[in-house]
């Protein structure tokens, strides 16, 4: 039996639930999303509006694996500025002037940077007099019709108990890949693409510019939970929408510590400069979804201002994470017993004998054991399904992590066998065979977004689909599965809800 | 009657009242056709006890108002068709009745969304200062509560709190709220502000100043940029103020956030006597958001201080025409006075009894309007309840305006040796403001220092020869005298 055949009432105690404990995030961000700057100010003293936004510091996903292609490599991704919307014009995006773009590795595993890249950028425009992106067809980085572009520069630090041992510039100038704004302003936008793919000295390759976001998951299922009192949230899918994207390319030995040791722990950081002058941190991402799901809302904002070394004060969060308590409350799906210590390795210390290294500080970092190599048919489930050169173990961006965070949080390391999924198990546009891997972005005026939200018999059949378990079936464990299509659409909600939030709650502030 | 002074034509025109519309604006807006209704029949009771029957009226509109509103909220059909009805184009941009609507939806469903009730307070504090509707402020302390009843020391609801507190100009509530907020997330950048704000109104400088650089080193962003930039200003540090504001816009990408920072740089040109910067600030805010009234406010009175008095007349008609906040009111009024035109004098004597009219319906939703009374009344109304007002908002908090405002209305009621001080408090942190230079200017004078009293006007006229058409006028006459 699934929710969707439930009674209305039954829908609806399932709603207050997640609403009462999770979603203070999802629908209030819907609803907050909604609210722009407001106009007017009383007359004696100064009001600020609502809201502001600083999408352009915003982190919401890193990735890294071994080069498929190039196995001697690693690649790391890291991406900014989600729900970039293509249509509606000629819309671009541009990362910020003022920001410093971080990639972050621990090569020893003590939670402190040893290696850290810099990615900071200028913004060039050729006629001031217009605010056109481009005052023709584009043909090439360099064409003069391109009016408005971007250049970065990347230093390399090597650090020393997070104290700068020795700086160098790796890059200056190198031309970022614009947004693209269609077909008619950029008739080929790929080659424009492979123009910003750029090489480095010392065999590594650098590439920023706008993509497809390669994040995947369904938030249908709104329309379910909600009784389609808001079907228009359905419509908040990421795809179709396109994030900025820094990815770097480098030798394998350039990073690691030794070749017995080949574990990193990467993050990356966004830094803004404030009124004073100098840099604070405004956004940090490792582990996807450790800071939706994990970490309640209220240190959400402390996350993004800390650093790993520091991630002892929410060691609770991991140990006694909220998310399978509210399951277990929804769908009487028992939550694993606490401490849940398979939950610290997974997030923050990496597996043992997979991507732990030895004398391991617990740090919330993507950690990838660079001497695993990439398989040529790889899993979305990752480590879950026996491929160990996926998530846990670093991340691809065809790493189904929703599925494996969620079957995971639910105990499928400590004996719960299950298979919560979301039934989206992959990006709807394909990834690039070789660097930067990342699709090309959405173009300008394209069609609707979401598939299957124009009408509503389309929406209920889909809904039907995100309900049934993700994964393949001949789980041996019958009760669970029987609970699991429930508790998949709960465990979807959950997430969905929160990284929504996330994500949303990036673009409100005031 | 229905009274809502948000909802559409036919309501206001159910309600009984005989009354029409004075047809100073063309297409009057229903919201500020029932402020000038209670207005006009505060002017009749004038003789009797102006404020009282403003302020029971107020009530009646508001209990109304409430009833209604609760009603309307329950159905959506009256959201819809009374949204659009209502200030059109008064949001920059974004569509929050739509927003509200749609929370409201959900609530329906979701009784137990703390976060949603929280969000939903916030957004009737928004539509209550966008709109210039205080009677939204009661619904939204409703929402917030029951945001903070199903979930306590929730930090969305005690951030709305802090917001509606600051609306209402409650700026110790306020000031605690933001303090109560920041004990469950540290970094929250509303709570930061409002934080910034608080102290600010408070009259606490350096506090103020400690704030913004705390909020500053967690929540880098527009919010605290302009918060910082107006700290230093307060202090008399126009650089780092003008440097603030323009890295702020430098980073600005929304339409909103573009029009609120150019408008925070045209005032601050605005107050330096730069009339050139600061039209070219508003034009800059005007593209982006060409309905973004205190961009619309701000250009009207830096035409009228480089002398195109016709431009400004317009185009504050067209401000308080769609919100008749007492600022905006009283520079339209001397713009009159000052342009002397047949009728002028009365129109300009209409404009100041609609401040008491907004004055009575702000007080009577939970805003204290005092300050704005006790300026507005000194120069154009009856001085000895704006020295009511004055003492009253000297008592809650001392800041340059309230010093500056008590001063003022001491010396129009004679009493210039007690209004020394707090001239001389107004503007003792640099705050560069002519306006403050010339009352305190002008009271040293009747108190018997000369010289003082010459120079300050003379600072007054050279910082911002034209801060107000009749202020300046002033200041020109009373310096000639005295260098007789």
């Amino acid at each position: 039996m699934t929710p969707i055949s439930r009674s209305g009432s039954g829908r609806r105690s399932l709603a207050t639930l997640v609403c009462g404990a999770l979603a203070a995030g999802g629908l209030a961000a819907a609803g907050v999303a909604t609210l722009e700057p407001g106009a007017a100010s009383a007359s004696s003293h100064r009001e600020a509006p609502l809201i502001s936004g600083d999408p352009q510091y915003d982190n919401t996903d890193v990735y890294a694996f071994v080069s498929p292609d190039k196995p001697d490599s690693t690649t790391i991704i890291a991406n900014w500025i989600p729900f970039e919307d293509p249509s509606g014009g000629p819309n671009f995006y541009q990362f910020a002037e003022d920001a410093q773009y971080d990639i972050h590795i621990d090569n020893n595993g003590d939670g402190q940077g040893d290696l850290l890249y810099r990615f900071t950028f200028k913004t060039h425009i050729k006629n001031k007099k217009t605010f056109l992106y481009n005052t023709g067809a584009v043909e090439s980085l360099d064409d003069p019709d391109l009016n408005v572009t971007q250049t970065y520069d990347i230093e390399l630090f090597r650090l020393k108990n997070q104290r700068v041992q020795y700086k160098t510039k790796v890059a200056d100038d190198i031309p970022v890949a614009p947004s693209n704004v269609g077909k008619a302003s950029m008739p080929n936008y790929e080659k424009l693409r492979d123009q910003a793919v750029y090489k480095l000295p010392g065999d590594a390759t650098a590439f920023a510019g706008q993509a497809d976001d390669p994040f995947f998951l369904d938030l249908r299922v709104f329309d379910l939970l909600y009784g389609g009192n808001l079907s228009e949230v359905g419509n908040d899918t990421l795809k179709g929408y396109n994030v900025n994207s820094i990815a770097l390319q480098v030798p394998t030995d350039m990073i690691t510590e030794s070749s017995h040791q080949p574990v990193v722990g990467i993050w990356s950081t966004t830094q803004r400069r404030n009124a004073q002058g100098y840099y604070s941190q405004v956004s940090r991402l490792g582990n996807p979804l450790v800071n939706e799901v994990v970490n309640p809302l209220k240190d959400k904002d402390k996350f993004n201002a800390s650093s790993p070394w520091d991630d002892a004060q929410f060691l609770k969060n991991v140990t006694n994470p909220e998310l399978p308590k509210l399951i277990e409350a929804i769908y009487k799906i028992p939550a694993p017993k606490e401490p849940r210590n398979d939950l610290v390795d997974v997030f923050l210390k990496g597996v043992k004998g997979l991507n732990q290294p030895p004398h391991v500080r617990p740090a919330e970092e993507l950690r990838l054991n660079t001497s695993i190599k990439p398989t040529d048919s790889p899993k979305r489930l990752g480590v879950l399904d026996g491929d160990n050169a996926g998530f846990p173990n670093g991340r691809r961006l065809t790493d189904d992590v929703i599925d494996a965070s969620l079957q995971v949080v639910e105990g499928e390391l400590v004996g719960s066998k299950n298979d919560l999924g979301d039934a989206v198990d992959k990006n709807d546009k394909d990834f690039e065979k070789s660097f930067p891997y990342v699709a090309l972005p959405t173009e300008g005026s394209r069609g609707p977004l979401a598939k299957g939200t124009t009408s509503g018999n389309d929406v209920r059949n889909q809904l039907g689909d995100a309900l049934s378990p993700a994964g393949s079936s001949g789980s041996d464990n019958m009760t669970l599965i029987a609970g699991s299509a429930g508790a998949g659409a709960a465990g979807i909600v959950l997430i969905g809800a929160a990284l929504m939030w996330w994500r949303r709650m990036r673009r409100r502030a005031y | 009657m229905s009274g809502s002074t948000t909802d559409s034509a036919p309501e206001n025109e159910h309600d009984g009242s005989p009354e029409t519309v004075e047809p100073t604006a063309e297409s009057e807006d229903p919201k500020v056709a029932a402020v000038r209704r209670v207005s006009k029949a505060a002017q009749r009771w004038r003789a009797a006890q102006l404020a009282g029957c403003a302020a029971l009226l107020a009530v009646a509109l508001t209990g109304g108002s409430i009833a209604f509103g609760a009603l309307r909220d329950g159905g959506t059909a009256t959201v819809a068709s009374s949204s659009s009805a209502v200030s059109p184009g008064l949001m920059a941009g974004g569509d929050l009745d739509a927003g509200i609507k749609a929370i409201q939806a959900h609530l329906r469903g979701q009784p137990r969304d703390f976060g949603s009730w929280a969000t939903l307070g916030l957004a009737y504090v928004e539509q209550a200062r966008t709109k210039g509707d205080p009677s939204r402020y009661a619904q939204a302390q409703q929402v917030l509560a029951k945001s903070l009843k199903l979930a306590p020391d929730n930090e969305q609801g005690l951030a709305g709190l802090a917001a509606l507190a600051a609306a209402r100009h409650d700026f110790k509530d306020a000031l605690r709220y933001a303090d109560r907020t920041l004990e469950q997330n540290p970094y929250n950048e509303r709570a930061l502000s409002s934080r910034i704000d608080a102290l600010v109104e408070l009259g606490r400088y350096d506090e103020a100043s400690k704030a913004a650089d705390l909020a500053d080193e967690r929540r880098p962003g527009i919010p605290v940029f302009t918060r910082y930039a107006y700290v230093h200003e307060l202090r008399g540090d126009v650089r780092t103020a003008r440097t603030v504001l323009e890295r702020a816009l430098s980073t600005a990408t929304t339409p909103g956030d573009i029009a609120y920072v150019a408008t925070a740089l045209g005032q601050l040109a605005w107050n330096q006597g730069d009339y050139d910067t600061a039209l070219t600030d508003y034009a800059r805010a005007l593209a982006a958001d060409d309905t973004y009234l205190p961009a619309l406010e701000g250009r009207a009175r830096a035409q009228a201080a480089s002398g195109d008095r016709a431009a400004a007349i317009k185009g504050m008609e067209a401000v308080v025409a769609r919100y008749p906040l007492p600022g905006p009111l009283v520079a339209l009024g001397e713009l009159y006075e000052d342009r002397g035109a047949d009728g002028d004098a009365a129109k300009a004597k209409d404009q100041y009894a609609l401040v008491d009219a907004w004055t009575a319906l702000a007080r009577a939703n939970g805003v204290n309007a005092d300050l704005d009374t006790a300026m507005a009344a000194a120069d154009h109304g009856d001085k000895a309840s704006a020295l009511r007002a004055a003492r009253a908002e000297w008592a809650r908090r001392h800041t340059v305006h309230t010093a500056d405002a008590l001063a003022w209305a001491l010396h129009v009621n004679g009493r210039d040796k007690e209004a020394l001080p707090y001239a001389r408090q107004a503007t003792a942190t640099g705050y560069r403001n002519a306006s403050f230079l010339y009352h305190r200017g002008i009271v040293e004078l009747a108190a018997g220092d000369a010289k003082e009293g010459r120079s300050l006007l003379g600072s007054a006229l050279k910082l911002n020869p034209g801060f107000s058409p009749l202020g300046a006028r002033e200041a020109r006459k009373a310096l000639k005298e005295a260098s007789r």
